[in-house]
């Protein structure tokens, strides 16, 4: 079942350039690639964009969203941690921000929705600031996530691609199965492409770059990340037990890959298939892309050195396989010529 | 806080590292929060710091210098959050749900429609889990009922996804609900009463070290094959050369620059840490540290034994 065309009402202002890009603690720590590849896609596109100020007090934090959904922080602190990342953008005359990690996205959206509903947060929240760091609260003109403007780009990518979404042995449509992430899509379900029912911004990046798409039974079902319950490890049966659910669901169709655009997504649903298949016996095998490895690989990137599939657990060359990308499997686990070694403390 | 003037045995910073709680704790704050310093910037070159902080992660000493500067500067109570969280710990939770900032635009009312539950990944795992009951709790100014909650296991089983929120009839927003009662069951020590709200403690020290010391929730260095088994040999490949595959890439593994495993500027970290301070929660974490202290005690096991416990109970 091929999903359908939203309707254009559902399709939210995305701004066109000038990007404040905030990176992700999930990406940052076990995906490194996809957060990178954002950047080099930018570039690719001629965006303008910028990751922090030229002062060394003005860098980029992390948002707090990991351990703000982890109950350790509280909601002030978060709104000056947001706020102290707006002035920073503000500091290099951007009013964009985009975030590598969709409950960043989220966060930096209830934070922004607040001021609207608390009378006199906003003045409060500028007085803190001031008090914590010297800085003025000033409100981003846009909150989107990365994924947003691959969305918005998807044609101007699609002319720059050296592959495209097909089996070139037999010109058969790749079956992509997407994820979008729930805080990206059910936090704030009115600035989802689409909607939170029918997303569309991984499904227009899959139709655009030649593939077709499955709405499958379970295909909104939360993959299980869930913060604490990923991070103590006996809460983990929880996590295990919603990828499972997920993949018995879109296993009928026989996908080639999933297709994501939040960082504990693209973690687990590819790194638990290891383990369901001791649970289970079961081994689907599914490779899990985030949008921008997709995106990477299509455009004949290298799959080792700009990529970084070697950090997934479901093999991806069997895709690239089916796709025509060559790679040479020796250079998998290699070290970048010239990397600084690692010294002991003395 | 340890006095100044306490008498301790002097060590050198480098032999800090092997030392237990009952050992750190001897040493003065100043002294202790110094030598953590000197440990972490040893053959600091300018455009480098803490050239030495991979080492100093997960470490009781890194542990226990947190609870010594947390603990100075909750107490100080200087700021007006810190004095507000500190007021909401002894008042009613009926009063929490009306004046926390999130839990009071959190909810409007309810039809029991039961929507909530019916999409909810935790209610299918767990059967005893139900946010629509938590909802009802919420809504029934019962102050009896919401310490019950409060105390039990499954405040705690939600997954902050956010699925039960779309199709809402009424748009209540149970996430940030249950967020905000998990907050409030921390500052009033009831999370000690359940075995998932002791695993805060845990969290504090990871997610919370992270904060305090990288400015980040998450550290390349916590992904550890050992602590995820079920990421499966493939992982503990990559996690081998975590380093080397980051640079491969263009991160920056405790190194400067913008992304993965990045070290922040001294004084980024210092406006992020105001941040934090400044926003109330140092009440919280140094409430977590001292129901921790008191409940390791009536174990009779040592704060070291207990954060490894809350890790692996459940």
């Amino acid at each position: 079942m091929a999903t359908a065309m939203i309707a254009p009402e559902t399709i939210k202002e995305i701004p066109e350039n000038d990007f404040f890009l905030t990176p992700s603690c999930i990406l940052g720590a076990i995906n490194p690639g996809t957060e990178i590849l954002i950047s080099r896609i930018y570039d690719l596109l001629g965006l303008r964009w910028k990751a922090a100020g030229d002062r060394p007090e003005s860098q980029c934090t992390c948002c707090t969203g990991f351990s703000s959904h982890g109950d350790l922080i509280s909601i002030e602190s978060t709104l000056l941690v947001t706020a102290r990342l707006w002035s920073v953008a503000a500091e290099v005359g951007i009013e964009n921000i985009t975030t590598a990690c969709v409950t960043s996205y989220a966060i930096h959206n209830e934070c922004l929705e607040m001021y609207h509903h608390e009378p006199g947060l906003h003045e409060r929240v500028d007085r803190w600031l001031q008090q914590a760091c010297g800085r003025r609260l000033q409100l981003p003109k846009h909150v989107v996530h990365a994924s947003d403007i691959m969305y918005r780009n998807r044609q101007a990518l699609a002319e720059k691609l050296r592959y495209r979404l097909v089996d070139h042995n037999t010109g058969r449509p790749l079956r992509i199965v997407d994820h979008v992430g729930c805080h990206y899509a059910k936090v704030f379900p009115e600035k989802a492409i689409g909607g939170s029912e029918s997303c569309d911004v991984l499904a227009g990046l899959i139709r655009a770059w030649g593939g077709e798409t499955v709405d499958y039974p379970e295909r909104r079902h939360c993959c299980g990340m869930g913060f604490r319950q990923c991070a103590i490890r006996p809460n983990r049966g929880y996590t295990m037990a919603c990828v499972l659910k997920k993949l018995e669901s879109m296993e009928p169709w026989k996908p080639d890959a999933i297709l994501t655009n939040c960082p504990g997504c693209n973690l687990f649903l590819d790194k638990e298939q290891w383990a369901i298949l001791q649970m289970t016996g079961v081994e689907y095998n599914i490779p899990t892309l985030s949008y921008t490895e997709l995106a990477g690989l299509l455009l004949g990137w290298d799959p080792y050195d700009v990529v970084g599939i070697q950090g997934h657990t479901v093999p991806v060359e069997p895709l690239l396989d089916k796709l025509g990308i060559p790679y040479d499997k020796s250079k998998e686990w290699i070290k970048k010529e010239n990397q600084e070694a690692t010294s002991e403390l003395a | 806080m340890k006095g100044d003037g306490a008498a301790a045995p002097k060590m050198l910073p480098s032999d800090l590292l092997s030392k237990k709680h009952e050992e750190l704790d001897l040493i003065p704050d100043s002294e202790l929060v110094t030598a953590y310093e000197q440990l972490r910037d040893e053959e600091s070159s300018a455009g480098d710091a803490y050239p030495n902080i991979r080492y100093l992660y997960g470490t009781s000493l890194e542990r226990e210098k947190d609870r010594r500067e947390i603990r100075a500067q909750a107490e100080s109570c200087e700021t007006e959050m810190q004095q507000w969280y500190e007021k909401a710990r002894n008042e009613p939770c009926t009063w929490w749900l009306k004046n926390h900032l999130v839990a009071k635009h959190a909810l409007k009312s309810c039809l029991a429609c039961g929507v909530c539950t019916a999409q909810c990944p935790a209610a299918q795992y767990y059967p005893e889990y139900n946010p629509r009951i938590i909802l009802d709790t919420a809504l029934s100014d019962n102050e009896q009922r919401l310490v019950e909650l409060l105390k039990s296991d499954v405040l705690w089983y939600c997954g902050q996804c956010s699925s039960c929120k779309p199709l809402c009839p009424l748009g209540n927003n149970l996430m940030g609900l249950i967020s905000s009662l998990r907050f409030l069951a921390q500052l009033k020590g009831y999370h000690l009463h359940s075995v998932r709200g002791r695993q805060q403690y845990a969290m504090r020290h990871l997610c919370g070290g992270n904060l305090w010391n990288r400015a980040c929730s998450l550290y390349f260095r916590n992904v550890t094959a050992e602590g995820h088994p079920d990421f499966g040999p493939r992982h503990a490949k990559y996690q081998s050369d975590a380093e080397g595959q980051m640079v491969r890439l263009g991160a920056n593994p405790d190194r400067p620059g913008h992304f993965g495993g990045r070290k922040l500027s001294p004084q980024t970290l210092a406006e992020f840490r105001s941040c934090l301070a400044s926003g109330g929660t140092l009440v919280l974490w140094n409430q977590l540290e001292e129901c921790a202290s008191e409940d390791a005690g009536a174990s009779g096991i040592s704060i070291d034994e207990y954060h490894d416990r809350v890790h692996r109970e459940g």
